[in-house]
């Protein structure tokens, strides 16, 4: 990953964060225009888009606020740059997108497949190497996980639309 | 009263219950140690298992989980100088050179035998401090209760600090915002929907804290690389020295623990402020109370030192359930975790619960107590065992990790939309903590929005749409003054020109 341009730059990181925040308020006021008030409440004192609007105000003026008062501590020690600085992005990247397929497979291959190859894929990413490791606490541990789970406290797991497919019932 | 106290002994001396405080000291002892890991998570990671419990176990459990991760929080910050909680950073300052100097073993029973004190002290003071304030607050009206938890928002961003104050604000608007998502109770009206059925319920408040906190805590360890496995080697193969403390150090200890827990109860009960603000202020006061030969000793591996900030703490901790039991308003990011479970078994805590559900009012301060009593017992003996938990390889530790938190969200809805929706909320929350916005005042937001907006709302329709009651209730107009002034401190030190320190 290329952050090295992120790295230099010399912005306060508050300013950063304000400037979102600023935009998330006004796209967050935007949208509360879509809340549909029925006729008969428009003319109340408190509907179901007051709170919003009011939200939308507050956080559009406190990150104008933060954006445009001196931050109390320097530009240099707390530059986005150096808030960036010396992180490990390729283990949590990883993660994230092992976790966003777990979330994509677990209904189609089932609970203790797609765990499995999670735990397992997990460790390997942060740096576990020893298959037998790898794979003598992922298979018990979700094995457990899942008897305890559907035998002990009888909550039903899905087997997956694959094993359907297979002609499971 | 005396019925409902009994009513609470009978429920936590239940076997089950006693159990599960047992469980609860463990868990959070062993998730507290682990750094980067805080009680919030921990908590939140123990809710769905207490899905199928009746709520007074349910708080049990998690009250145990509570002070187990506030005292795991310490041995870390003893053994490996690498605080696993926030609320124990200043235990650190004092215990680690203490090891250092080879009295682990002492500094660690030290540790546990201030916690204990601590505790036991702020539970007396919880057990007539909670039932009156209750019976007060039965006189209190929707446009009180929203002007309290107003003050509970505001609160939380002025203790935030200098330069933390419009941060923390934004926060807690933040978390406001994610509450208005979803179906409008009392209207009806979706709101932010965005067309898709799977936000019809709103955001879960489960969900939002398992991935702003485990899932995002878990992942920050990663992502900053800590470093604590050779630490821990380190500390493993110290020699832990003898766990006795002597006669004459108990004697010079017992007027700070004295302090310490009368102190952290209060800034515990104070919204807002909790564990963390309570410790470094116990530690400070000890320091400026010292004669100068104690004083310098301070940092180097003072008693006072160790026992000021862990008295503190566990008081503060027991002082935070105060608002949270007789207002039903959370004062601190782990309250509001409580209240989020609560209200996930159908009890909404406030004077209410103490006049129709004593039982689980009361039990939750007796296993407090109980919690405090098996620590001690619990991890005495355990203390040179504790230790080599540190050891555990974090390349296994972590995808645990992550599995409880998506499967523990997962088997509430079955819905794999929601394991989606917190991968996106822990980037969120990931992309904040690195510009260091603080996550604890959105939770606290998110909690409390839905309950603002249906008081306020309730207060209007019962005072004709007219905004009046804002200052024509006295009580409702005392909080709005508290409010204005901890809006204003802020914002005069900030106008103040900086005094060196």
């Amino acid at each position: 990953m290329n952050f090295s341009r992120i790295r230099k730059a010399h912005v306060h990181k508050d300013k950063v964060g304000a400037l979102i925040f600023l935009i998330f308020s006004v796209a967050y006021g935007v949208s509360s225009q879509d809340i549909e008030i029925p006729f008969f409440a428009e003319e109340d004192a408190f509907n179901s888009r007051t709170l919003p609007i009011a939200l939308a105000i507050l956080g559009g003026v406190t990150a104008l606020l933060l954006l445009i008062l001196p931050s109390s501590s320097s530009e240099k020690e707390a530059s986005i740059g150096q808030a960036f600085r010396g992180l490990y992005w390729k283990e949590v990247i990883l993660l994230l997108i092992l976790m966003v397929v777990y979330g994509l497979t677990i209904k189609v291959v089932g609970f203790i497949v797609s765990t499995t190859l999670f735990l397992a894929l997990g460790f390997w990413v942060l740096g576990e190497r020893r298959i037998k490791v790898i794979l003598l606490t992922s298979v018990p541990l979700v094995l457990i996980f899942w008897y305890i789970l559907s035998q002990l406290l009888d909550i039903y797991i899905d087997p997956g639309s694959f094993f359907h497919f297979l002609g499971g019932v | 009263m005396l019925e409902g106290i009994l009513a609470g002994l009978a429920t936590t001396f239940l076997p089950i219950n006693l159990f599960l405080v047992l469980v609860g000291c463990f868990a959070g002892t062993f998730i507290g140690m682990l750094p980067g890991l805080g009680p919030i998570s921990a908590i939140a990671l123990m809710i769905p298992i207490t899905y199928g419990f009746d709520p007074a176990s349910g708080m049990i459990l998690m009250a145990g989980v509570y002070y187990g991760a506030i005292f795991g929080g310490s041995t870390s910050s003893i053994l490996l100088n690498a605080p696993g909680v926030a609320g124990t950073v200043a235990t650190a300052f004092d215990g680690y050179p203490l090891a250092q100097q080879g009295k682990a073993g002492k500094a660690l029973a030290l540790a546990a035998y201030s916690s204990f004190a601590g505790g036991t002290i702020a539970a007396i003071f919880l057990l007539v401090a909670a039932p009156t304030l209750a019976s007060v607050s039965l006189s209190f009206q929707s446009s009180d209760y929203f002007a309290l938890m107003v003050l509970g928002l505001t609160a939380v961003s002025a203790f935030a600090g200098k330069g933390g104050f419009l941060k923390a604000i934004l926060m807690t608007v933040l978390g406001l915002m994610l509450s208005t998502v979803g179906t409008d109770a009392s209207a009806g009206i979706q709101r932010f929907t965005f067309g898709r059925v799977d936000l019809i319920d709103g955001v879960s408040f489960l969900l939002l804290a398992m991935a702003t906190f485990a899932l995002s805590e878990a992942l920050m360890v990663i992502l900053k690389r800590t470093k604590i496995s050779k630490k821990a080697q380190q500390a493993t193969q110290w020699n832990l020295g003898s766990l006795k403390v002597s006669r004459q150090e108990f004697k010079e200890i017992t007027p700070t623990i004295a302090r310490s827990s009368v102190l952290g109860f209060f800034v515990g009960v104070l919204p807002g402020a909790g564990a963390t603000i309570a410790s470094f202020l116990a530690y400070g006061m000890e320091r400026n109370l010292a004669k100068d030969q104690d004083k310098a000793q301070f940092g180097k591996g003072s008693l006072k030192g160790l026992v000021a900030p862990e008295t503190a703490n566990n008081a503060a901790c027991s002082g935070s359930f105060v608002p949270l039991l007789t207002l039903g308003i959370p004062g601190s990011g782990t309250t509001a975790v409580m209240l989020g479970a609560l209200l996930s078994y159908g009890i909404q805590p406030g004077p209410r619960l103490f006049v129709e559900q004593p039982q689980v009012f009361w039990s939750v301060i007796i296993s407090m107590y109980i919690g405090n009593i098996i620590l001690l017992i619990l991890n005495l003996p355990l203390i040179p065992y504790i230790a080599k938990l540190l050891m555990l390889p974090k390349q296994l530790l972590t995808p645990l990790i992550l599995f409880f938190s998506l499967i523990g969200v997962y088997l509430v809805s079955f819905n794999p939309f929601d394991i989606q929706m917190m991968i996106f909320f822990a980037i969120a929350a990931l992309l904040l903590r690195i510009l260091d916005f603080p996550m604890a005042p959105m939770l606290l937001g998110f909690v409390l929005g839905g309950m603002m907006e249906e008081n306020l709302r309730r207060a209007l329709l019962i005072n004709d749409g007219s905004f009046s009651f804002l200052w024509e209730r006295p009580i409702t107009l005392s909080i709005l003054v508290i409010i204005v002034l901890t809006f204003l401190a802020p914002v005069v030190s900030y106008f103040k020109p900086a005094v060196p320190d």
